[in-house]
């Protein structure tokens, strides 16, 4: 084995033209792939800050020649999108708090405690995540109406948290079950129950686990549509994904609003995840595929 | 007696959630599939009448349009996921080299993932305009094309444009998580095979192939689902037209039940997208027993 490393770690140190100019050549290709598969999204942002008679002329530069923040106050100011902003964002703030609350106990006794039942319950989890859509979308709007709640938010945020459940459940599994067990055993000497322990010993030792469940809950909710679509009709009730499809049909051609309104709902998503990145990778590897 | 205390417990914390989940997934879905079989009409009267198969039979004998959306979901499903696949290989090996920022390069690509569906529609429809979009734009300006390409709303072309916004959305995924198995390749293996004589191909085929077949067939296969009932990209973006070009299952579904108001035929194609899902997902459950058992018998 030294006898291996021990070239390997001489031509590391020395400077080595082959081994340059391969490294040259894969940031040369990773930075043009990242300019090529982001451009339409650098594209959005750039003509989002360009005028109407910029957006729509024959030439295009790919930043604005002059400039503009006209965009964006006219989609905040002259359409219902601040309306749909507070919308999504109670709903989507709604839907995280009961979503990450129900899943921390139930994630929580599928992870450290045996029961019979376990292994069923862990089926159906895994198993409803992959249930299409659109074939639930139909009887569910049936229900809602059944129930009096079609065109209401609470159709929506039941929703929501219902899809949300359980890869929450199954994301934050991982998450728990990574603690060492150890540390629970101490609580159980000094005389603390489960459920002391779970709240002062595993919560706190979860945090960025469950920072990131949350996190990706809210943006699940933040950019879901298909629900939205079905289950609301009035408009002052709209979602912004919803009510940005909609500008499609009420402003046509008005593509100033439109990517404005794209870079508002974009960018919170955006910020919050290259914030979170680290753990949303994590709980996603753990939790959704290793299982 | 503390033991069974614990379980007692656990029953009460796992419940709360659990009624959620069944109650909103299990019962809609058995519901959707009585629905199925009713006259459910939004706009003909006596909606529970019993009907039995006669939705599907319609979907699967008598309705030529069925047949067609079935061929153009497979063939989204396909393309998209190979294509996706394809890139994400590429780029989960170069991410996988000995680089410096390997974390940022990882974020960036998965941006993507993270813009709405709607978002992501939208810019694209931008970026596809046939009079203000840039690849009309960019691809006259080289001299490349005479007359601009109208992306969404030529029969000919408007699928593949949209694949291509679906491989967008779905190769950071596989790029995430091809890197993480990736990772989990022993070096010792690959200098092991350098050693002995392999060049670059052999290796990445004898060994580091075998490594990520078994992580590669559940992120197809979960791409194989995601896609075939994805919604959201091609309803915003081509709302299943031109003249039908793109129309897959879940518009068709869409369409059936709130333009033309068959609930009923609506969700007896909703049950029929559940059911090759089902189906996809057993064939590869027994692929995988069929690899393993031969990888056993070498072992």
């Amino acid at each position: 084995m030294a006898d291996l490393s021990a070239p390997h770690r001489a031509a590391r140190a020395g400077w080595n033209p082959r081994r340059t100019w391969a490294m040259v050549l894969t940031y040369a290709t990773l930075c043009i792939a990242v300019c090529v598969i982001l451009f339409p999204v650098f594209w959005m942002f750039s003509s989002s800050f360009k005028g109407q008679t910029e957006l729509f002329a024959r030439d295009m530069t790919l930043l604005p020649v002059q400039w503009t923040w006209e965009n964006y106050k006219n989609v905040w100011f002259n359409t219902p999108f601040p309306r749909y902003f507070w919308n999504s964002f109670y709903i989507a703030t709604i839907t995280t708090i009961i979503t990450v609350t129900f899943a921390i106990y139930a994630a929580y006794a599928i992870a450290r405690i045996k029961f019979r039942g376990r292994f069923l319950i862990g089926m159906v989890l895994l198993v409803t995540q992959m249930f299409p859509h659109v074939t639930l979308v139909l009887p569910l709007f049936l229900l809602m109406r059944d129930l009096g709640l079609f065109d209401t938010h609470a159709a929506l945020i039941i929703a929501n948290v219902a899809f949300a459940l359980p890869f929450a459940v199954w994301m934050l599994r991982g998450f728990f079950m990574s603690i060492p067990a150890e540390l629970e055993d101490a609580a159980a000497v000094d005389g603390a129950g489960l459920l002391t322990t779970l709240h002062w010993v595993i919560v706190p030792l979860a945090g960025p686990g469950i920072a990131a469940v949350a996190m990706f809950t809210f943006i699940r909710s933040w950019n879901e549509f298909l629900f939205a679509l079905v289950l609301l009709q009035s408009q002052s009730l709209r979602t912004l994904p919803l009510g940005l499809a909609s500008f499609q049909e009420e402003y046509t051609y008005r593509w100033d609003l439109m990517m404005a309104g794209g870079a508002i709902i974009a960018l919170p998503v955006l910020f919050f995840f290259l914030l979170m990145q680290r753990f949303i990778v994590q709980g996603l590897l753990g939790g959704a595929l290793k299982g | 007696m503390l033991q069974r205390k614990r379980a007692r417990l656990a029953y009460f914390l796992v419940l709360p959630a659990m009624v959620l989940v069944v109650l909103l997934n299990l019962v809609p879905l058995i519901q959707g599939v009585i629905v199925s079989m009713q006259n459910q009409n939004l706009i003909r009267p006596n909606p529970e009448a019993f009907v039995g198969f006669k939705h599907y039979i319609r979907a699967l004998t008598l309705d030529d349009e069925f047949w067609q959306s079935f061929a153009r979901s497979v063939w989204f499903t396909v393309a998209s996921v190979t294509g996706a696949y394809v890139l994400s290989l590429g780029l989960a090996l170069l991410l996988n080299l000995d680089i410096r920022a390997r974390g940022l390069f990882r974020a960036v690509f998965l941006i993507p993932w993270v813009i709405p569906d709607v978002v992501t529609a939208l810019l694209w429809k931008w970026f596809y305009s046939d009079q203000w979009g840039f690849a009309n734009f960019a691809l006259l300006k080289l001299g490349v094309i005479q007359i601009p390409i109208q992306w969404l709303s030529d029969p000919s072309i408007a699928m593949i444009s949209v694949i291509v916004v679906q491989i967008w959305k779905l190769y950071p995924i596989m790029t995430v998580v091809l890197l993480a198995a990736l990772q989990g390749v022993p070096k010792e293996l690959i200098e092991a095979a350098k050693i002995d004589g392999a060049n670059a191909v052999q290796r990445f085929v004898n060994v580091t192939f075998n490594f990520l077949r078994p992580t590669s067939m559940i992120i197809v296969l979960l791409g194989c689902i995601w896609t075939f009932q994805s919604f959201d990209i091609i309803y915003l973006l081509t709302g299943g037209g031109p003249a039908d070009a793109t129309q897959t299952l879940p518009t068709m579904v869409y369409v059936k039940a709130f333009w033309s108001s068959q609930l009923g035929y609506a969700s007896a194609i909703g049950v029929l997208i559940l059911l090759t899902l089902l189906f996809l997902g057993s064939v590869n459950l027994g692929l995988e027993r069929m690899f393993n058992r031969r990888s056993d018998g070498n072992g």
